[in-house]
């Protein structure tokens, strides 16, 4: 993830999360990736603000909600098949992506909790570059936003695809980086030891 | 209360029972039809004769070119080709509205399929707004103009669909095999009801020009054109059975039928569409026809308009080519296969079609949006916006 290129552009944003459609068709971000898109810090002389999320979310359907795609494959020998021979379903079919909303840059500064501010409409969505993930993840205080959001996937999943996605940028350090992030959600949920064996269970594969 | 369905559903099966009446007779109809397909003792040459010679003022036959009852297998679409549709939709001008204006928009369509395939949506509005573009004037006579409403917008809107259709033509790569499509007729219908000047705009500058620059683009690369109409309701070819069938050496309606029962009334109640579902196997294609509209014999010259019936699966299609794409056995041939293919790419409807339709497409919700617009602009600028009292007695009701 070294190269800074945008993948998607904000069609719904509210303050806690946002979506975003993609330029290519299946070409979202992963799930549990860092992404970030420009927004307007009013009030202030800051050129350089950015809102940061967590990818939570991905689905595609047809563009228009009254046409549902129908089976096409019946003669066909394989999937890229369908899509040679309807070259406008490339056009008509349509990738999202939902990113919840865990911190925003200020010039140099970081801060892991809300913006004042939602995403704007139209605004490029890119994912961060492994510096940034390295530079969002020396603190741990986006986990406890992750952990309190209402989102449609167990909360449990998303925390940890988010700390395997950091992890794979700190290499030689992953172990470390990750033993870390356990202690903080031992911390966190020290009421919940349910949830908590769960987000470590996914993460026992990644820190060996 | 707005429809009431309990008094109407009496009305539907009184129809319903009409209809059922009728069938015993028109299935007899259409075996005299097709008896008459398939006259073998029809001399084409003579037929085409008494055709060109035929009075019949409340009906046209269609002109002969190869025959009545030839039917033709197409032959395999080529794995790469292109294929061009626009179709267009408006918002007409309203006289309850605040602002003078009309809208078209066109839908267009680019698919690309073989080793590189893909595919170009897009839809282009319009906002016609001055003077000029409101009302056609005469050049000879400046007080004489015609409103650009109702049917002429409708022409207006078919004339726009074919100009679009020329002018991406015109840009796409020359060694592309290209299939370009409209939806429904080749012909201007209605024009007769207007002056001479307003057709010299719209067909003359219009529609025959954009045909003009289709045309010259079919010489130097391969390129069919086609219209296509799903369902048609047309009766041209079995009206040139009725000339056929017709004891007159020269068929005069007036003259000769006045009185008594015309012995092409066993013919009645069927057209193309039911004469060629029982001819025509799947992939099939019938022989081609004239159009004998008077306004194509005209105005049009060499596009005069020609037509084949197309089986698709489960209907028959009507396709209209132009003089120079039916003289032209291969370009005929190609344009016979690839709207085959186009149809079975889409489930029985072509897909270029389908998908322009839906990239024109003006909902009732887009109509309200796009006054509402007006409205405001008129507003922010301090400007007259006052509508009529109808236009929001609709809009707020009460009771």
């Amino acid at each position: 993830m070294t190269e800074q290129h945008k993948v998607g552009e904000v069609i719904e944003a509210c303050s806690t999360d946002f979506t975003a459609q993609c330029y290519e068709l299946y070409r979202s971000p992963a799930l549990g990736s860092l992404v970030k898109t420009r927004f307007e810090l009013q009030g202030t002389d800051v050129q350089d603000a950015w809102l940061y999320g967590i990818v939570y979310q991905a689905q595609t359907a047809s563009g228009d909600p009254g046409r549902r795609p129908i089976a096409r494959g019946k003669e066909a020998q394989d999937e890229e098949e369908i899509y040679r021979d309807n070259p406008q379903l490339m056009k008509l079919l349509k990738s999202d992506f939902s990113v919840v909303v865990v911190g925003f840059k200020e010039g140099e500064r970081i801060y892991q909790y809300l913006p004042p501010r939602p995403a704007r409409i139209h605004g490029l969505v890119i994912p961060c570059t492994d510096e940034e993930v390295k530079q969002f993840s020396r603190s741990f205080d986006f986990i406890n936003l992750l952990l309190k959001s209402r989102l449609e996937i167990p909360v449990e999943e998303l925390v940890g695809a988010a700390l395997r996605s950091m992890a794979q940028v700190y290499e030689a350090e992953k172990h470390a980086f990750l033993v870390s992030a356990g202690k903080e959600l031992a911390g966190l949920l020290s009421a919940d030891y349910a949830q908590l064996k769960a987000i470590l269970k996914g993460l026992k594969n990644d820190a060996k | 209360m707005t429809l009431d369905i309990n008094q109407i559903s009496n009305q539907i099966n009184q129809m319903v029972g009409k209809i059922k009446t009728g069938s015993n007779e028109r299935s007899e109809h259409l075996r005299a039809v097709m008896a008459k397909l398939c006259d073998p003792d029809i001399n084409l040459e003579a037929l085409k004769r008494k055709i060109a010679a035929a009075r019949t003022p409340n009906w046209s036959p269609a002109g002969l070119v190869d025959g009545l009852s030839q039917r033709y297998a197409a032959q395999i679409a080529p794995k790469d080709y292109s294929v061009l549709a626009t179709d267009g939709s408006d918002i007409a001008a309203d006289r309850n509205m605040p602002a003078h204006c009309y809208l078209i928009n066109i839908g267009t369509v680019y698919l690309h399929y073989g080793s590189q395939p893909s595919a170009e949506l897009m839809s282009v509005p319009k906002l016609y707004f001055e003077d000029s573009e409101l009302v056609i004037k005469d050049p000879s006579n400046p007080h004489r103009e015609q409103q650009i409403d109702g049917s002429l917008l409708d022409i207006k809107r078919a004339v726009e669909e074919c100009r679009k259709l020329a002018d991406l033509a015109s840009v796409l790569p020359p060694d592309e095999t290209l299939l370009a499509m409209m939806d429904g007729s080749l012909v201007l219908f209605g024009m007769q009801n207007f002056p001479e000047f307003v057709a010299e705009e719209l067909v003359d500058k219009g529609f025959l020009t954009a045909l003009n620059t289709l045309q010259q683009l079919s010489f130097s690369r391969r390129l069919c054109l086609a219209s296509y109409i799903s369902f048609p309701g047309s009766d041209q070819v079995v009206n040139a059975l009725k000339v056929a069938i017709c004891p007159q050496q020269q068929v005069d309606c007036d003259e000769s039928c006045q009185n008594g029962e015309p012995a092409c009334d066993v013919l009645s109640g069927i057209n193309d569409r039911m004469l060629f579902s029982e001819w025509l196997k799947v992939g099939e294609r019938s022989a081609v026809f004239v159009n004998p509209s008077q306004i194509v014999e005209k105005r049009y010259g060499s596009h005069q308009v020609y037509f084949f019936y197309l089986r698709v699966e489960d209907e028959i299609a009507r396709v209209e080519i132009p003089q120079w794409i039916a003289n032209r056995p291969d370009l005929l041939e190609l344009t016979h296969s690839l709207v085959l293919d186009q149809c079975q790419r889409g489930q029985g409807y072509p897909v270029a079609l389908s998908e322009s339709h839906e990239q024109a497409v003006v909902t009732g919700a887009d109509r309200e949006s796009f006054w509402g617009l007006v409205e405001e602009a008129l507003v922010a600028e301090k400007l007259p916006n006052q509508i009529s009292t109808k236009s929001s007695s609709k809009r707020t009701r009460w009771v």
